[in-house]
């Protein structure tokens, strides 16, 4: 053994070329010999080779097999909690659950892998019904290397397939979003997609703070609110047969949204029913010519900068023409008219004479300490620049004053009549809780005086003027109607009301504004065919109120006797007189 | 010993009578317990990798033995003819192959999907042993003399590499590199080719494909990459170590039967095959397979022409470089190469290139005294 090893190394004589030819037969035989005899050294030295790489071999073996088995600890990329989901929860302020994930797996395979596929296919197709048999087999008689056949099977669904025992088919462990509250908070919340990537609302928002978050996402909603102004928008909508609407409730001390609701919307549990116009938020995306509801902004300019006094007066008898345009009343007065007075009749004539006085200046610094001169500032990604005149001439200043010319989006009047009532302290729009004993940013645009005085003004509008139908007994309601003419292809249109209306509180100490706008509203018998914000969005506020009132823990001031609110009702519902009722805001 | 003087004109019956029916039986029994892991990995069904392993069995045992028969010097006096055509076939699968897992590794013949690359290592062998049949000692000496064989192995070894098929190229050159061992080639020589190699690393790093270089940077630190390119491996070496001394039973493989081994009918036999039998089983098998490497030294060292031997011992060799490189990839000692385990593994080229080899290898040994001269012709003595 050691022998032929040691001859390896063995110096060997030179041999030179051709010296084996000329060698002769006997030396031919000797070098044959030798050839085979360090054959066969080598012989040895691989076979020994082939040994020891066996013994390295069987080594191992023993090595991995029993000595040190190798475990894998399977780290937990997630950060949420003990069920590995990577999503946080979304809750509304009280902890009502708003959105939730679940744990669910989702089926793929590798076709190549699948020996026979047409039989894997009606076998799938047995356990998932929902599975056409032969879509799947042409699907996985294709080139794709991977393929999804199903998402989020439920466990047993999962047993069974598994059951099945085809190779090929795989597993991946997935979660899928739940909503609760499925259509209610849809706008706000928004959705996920396929892939659990937020795609709207707070979920897109979010969507890096929700994956890292452990605790759920706390936010400003009141399930409850949001319930009573959904149910009160969808029955308007439904009463007037309009083509949508939007509302919102704020707390006017923190900017905290309490409810926000945007008419037509859809099931975030259904991908499918998230249609663009569906999915469009009205509350934040949309941008209108608010009409009246702009005098409140007017009037509160005008006192703030002293350019009008409450006991100002206004010829309000003539139109006002400039150029080609013409200002003028639904419902002509023929008196002079003071500034209260204005604001309650909703003279479009005197809301400009006083615009006039304020001069543009002033108009555009006022409009903009009210923060509706930049996109409103909210935790939404679906949010839009509201709409300003460019150049800004002395005929936009006074459209303007009664809401034309100029388009912002429902969230900017929630922004900008909270900061008219709370004191004059401007707080940005938030849909997040704010913790007691947060400090809230904020600050003042408006003289204290001046927000009394609007306070004082809306309720006016609420008892003597155009919003009778939003008062609730003993919460004191002020608040403000607005009645559009949606501009369209050539012009405003008639028909195509935006109506409005912004109320608060209660007026003593305002605590909430509330919103209501319905898109389009056509009049109907109750109302006497009467489409303006009065008749249509005022009810729907009043009676949000009178719901939200005691729920937000509100003691109402006075408890009017059953009686004597019947027939204050019944008052309110007799037709409307002559000069009594709304008025319409246009500019041609 | 007897029917010496007559060996080179043996009857049929006389061939039949001369094979190593033990040898036959050896390869018989690993192919069955290669019928019951595939039965196993099917979770006790027939279908659709044990039935069709056990029809390809049949149709190889067939050829097996009818190769066998052919006379060794049939296939010395077309062994060059054999490994050029094995060449054109590669070129073609260049050319015209159809594309399957990313590599281009078959060519269609309508009937049959076929693998040159497979035969290209049992007719590099047949060249290699017919070239160095009869060269002298010196003539191996002399460096000119190599550069033909050379050339006959660098040739397949870049084409399959293009392919790319970095297990094939690496069994290829390895084989070759025995046999050129085997036949003399001086040791410096290899030294010297060895420390070229090692410094051409860097330049081959250069021109691997990405999937290539994962896998070996996935070799040196499997746990680097858990779920992605170590999962293969992990999986492997987790499944080897729940196996334990015994196993855990037949069918009763867990990592195997759930699916966290992959490519468990193929190129993981092995992994499924040790769980389920344990350290124990794994030991037997490459103790069988260690028996079938004796039996082909064995029978290659009987015979007396240098061509026969040779391609016995090249033989032998591929079919150890099979076992090795399989069993040592799944268990992590050298990168996932895509080496099935002979005789085993699902899979029919690899099957039919396996018996076509150990036919031959029955075909040195029943003509183990037939004398060839240097140029080729029956010495007949």
């Amino acid at each position: 053994m050691i022998r032929p090893l040691l001859n390896l190394f063995k110096p060997r004589p030179t041999l030179y070329q051709g010296e084996d030819e000329s060698a002769g037969m006997v030396h031919l035989d000797g070098a044959r010999k030798r050839a085979i005899e360090i054959g066969r050294t080598r012989l040895i030295v691989t076979g020994a080779m082939f040994t020891l790489a066996f013994c390295v071999i069987a080594g191992r073996m023993v090595d991995v097999t029993v000595i040190k088995s190798v475990t894998v600890q399977h780290s937990r990329q997630s950060k949420s909690n003990e069920l590995g989901i990577e999503r946080a929860d979304v809750v509304d302020r009280n902890g009502v659950l708003l959105a939730t994930s679940l744990p669910s797996v989702s089926l793929y395979a590798h076709p190549h892998e699948i020996g026979d596929k047409k039989e894997a296919a009606q076998k799938i197709a047995r356990v998932l019904p929902d599975i056409n048999a032969n879509d799947l087999q042409s699907r996985l008689q294709g080139d794709r290397a991977f393929l999804y056949l199903r998402r989020n099977l439920t466990p047993r669904q999962e047993y069974e397939i598994n059951a099945l025992g085809i190779p090929g088919l795989y597993f991946e462990k997935a979660e899928k979003r739940i909503y609760p509250q499925s259509e209610l908070t849809a706008h706000v919340v928004g959705l996920t997609d396929l892939d659990n990537k937020g795609i709207a609302g707070i979920e897109k928002a979010f969507e890096n703070e929700l994956k890292a978050r452990r605790d759920p996402l706390r936010l400003s909603l009141d399930i409850r609110v949001q319930t009573v102004l959904r149910n009160e928008l969808a029955k308007t909508v439904a009463d007037f047969h309009a083509i949508g609407a939007t509302g919102m409730v704020m707390d006017v001390r923190t900017g905290e949204l309490l409810g926000m609701v945007s008419l037509p919307d859809f099931n975030p549990n259904n991908l499918a029913s998230a249609t663009p116009e569906a999915m469009f938020n009205r509350a934040t995306s949309g941008v209108y010519e608010m009409g009246s509801t702009f005098k409140l902004y007017n009037t509160a300019a005008a006192l703030d900068a002293g350019t009008s006094t409450l006991s100002s007066t206004y010829d309000v008898t003539h139109k006002i023409k400039v150029g080609r345009f013409e200002i003028y009343d639904y419902e002509p007065e023929h008196h002079p008219m003071n500034v209260a007075e204005i604001l309650k009749v909703s003279s479009n004539i005197g809301s400009a004479r006083m615009a006039l006085d304020l001069g543009i200046d002033n108009q555009k610094a006022f409009l903009s300490r009210m923060g509706l001169m930049r996109p409103a500032s909210i935790e939404l990604p679906e949010i839009s620049a509201p709409l300003v005149p460019n150049p800004w001439r002395e005929i936009n200043s006074m459209t303007i004053a009664y809401g034309h010319g100029m388009a912002v989006s429902p969230l900017h009047m929630m922004t900008g009549v909270s900061t008219l009532v709370n004191g004059g302290n401007f707080h940005s729009a938030t849909l997040l809780r704010h913790d007691d004993g947060q400090s809230i940013p904020s600050q003042r645009v408006l003289k204290p005086e001046t927000s009394k005085i609007m306070r004082d003004l809306m309720r006016m509008v609420v008892v003597e003027g155009t919003g009778k139908k939003a008062d609730v007994p003993g919460y004191d309601v002020g608040g403000k109607t607005g009645t559009a003419e949606k501009n369209g292809a050539g012009g405003y249109r008639h028909k195509s009301l935006l109506s409005s209306f912004i109320a608060t509180f209660p007026v003593s100490d305002p605590k909430y504004v509330v919103l209501a706008m319905i898109d389009e509203p056509q009049g109907n018998k109750e109302s006497y065919g009467f489409a303006t914000a009065g008749w249509t969005a005022a009810p729907a506020v009043g009676r949000v109120i009178a719901q939200i009132g005691p729920l937000l823990g509100l003691m109402p001031s006075a408890i009017p006797e059953p009686a004597a609110k019947e027939k204050a009702r019944l008052a309110q519902d007799a037709p409307p007189q002559q000069k009594k009722g709304v008025s319409l805001a246009k500019a041609e | 010993m007897h029917f010496r003087f007559s060996r080179s004109e043996m009857s049929l019956r006389e061939k039949l009578w001369h094979v190593s029916w033990s040898f036959v039986l050896l390869v018989t029994v690993i192919c069955s317990v290669g019928f019951l892991t595939l039965y196993s990995a099917a979770n006790g069904n027939v279908d659709p990798w044990a039935s069709r392993q056990i029809v390809r069995f049949l149709v190889g045992l067939v050829v097996m033995l009818a190769v066998a028969m052919v006379d060794i010097r049939f296939w010395m006096r077309w062994a060059y003819v054999l490994y050029a055509v094995a060449l054109v076939l590669l070129i073609a699968v260049e050319i015209r192959g159809s594309v399957g897992m990313g590599a281009q590794r078959w060519i269609d013949l309508g009937f049959i999907q076929l693998q040159p690359s497979e035969i290209m290592k049992i007719t590099l062998v047949l060249a290699l042993a017919r070239y160095f049949h009869g060269a002298s000692y010196q003539d191996v000496g002399r460096p000119v003399f190599l550069i033909p064989p050379l050339m006959m192995v660098f040739l397949p070894v870049g084409l399959v590499l293009k392919q790319p098929d970095l297990g094939t190229a690496m069994m290829l050159t390895l084989a070759s590199g025995a046999m050129f061992f085997l036949a003399g080639v001086r040791v410096w020589k290899f030294a010297l080719i060895i420390s070229a190699g090692l410094a051409a690393i860097p330049v081959a790093w250069k021109f691997m494909r990405e999937y290539q270089r994962q896998r070996i940077i996935t070799f040196l630190n499997p746990e680097n990459d858990p779920l992605g390119a170590g999962y293969h491996i992990l999986q492997s070496k987790i499944a080897l170590g729940s196996g334990g001394l015994f196993g855990k039973g037949f069918m009763l493989g867990t990592q195997s039967h759930l699916n966290f081994l992959p490519e468990k009918q193929t190129d993981f036999i092995f992994t499924m095959l040790a769980e389920e039998w344990g350290m124990v089983g794994g030991v037997v098998l490459v103790a069988l397979y260690t028996l079938i490497l004796v039996y082909g030294y064995a029978m290659s060292l009987r015979a007396r022409s240098q061509f026969a031997r040779l391609v016995g011992l090249g033989l032998t060799t591929t079919f150890f470089l099979y076992v090795f490189i399989n069993i040592a990839m799944v268990m992590g000692l050298v990168p996932v190469v895509g080496v099935p385990l002979p005789l085993i593994s699902y899979g029919g080229t690899a099957m039919l290139t396996l018996l076509f080899g150990f036919g031959l290898i029955l075909s040195v040994y029943i003509h183990r005294d037939i004398h060839i001269g240097r140029r080729g012709a029956s010495d007949d003595i």
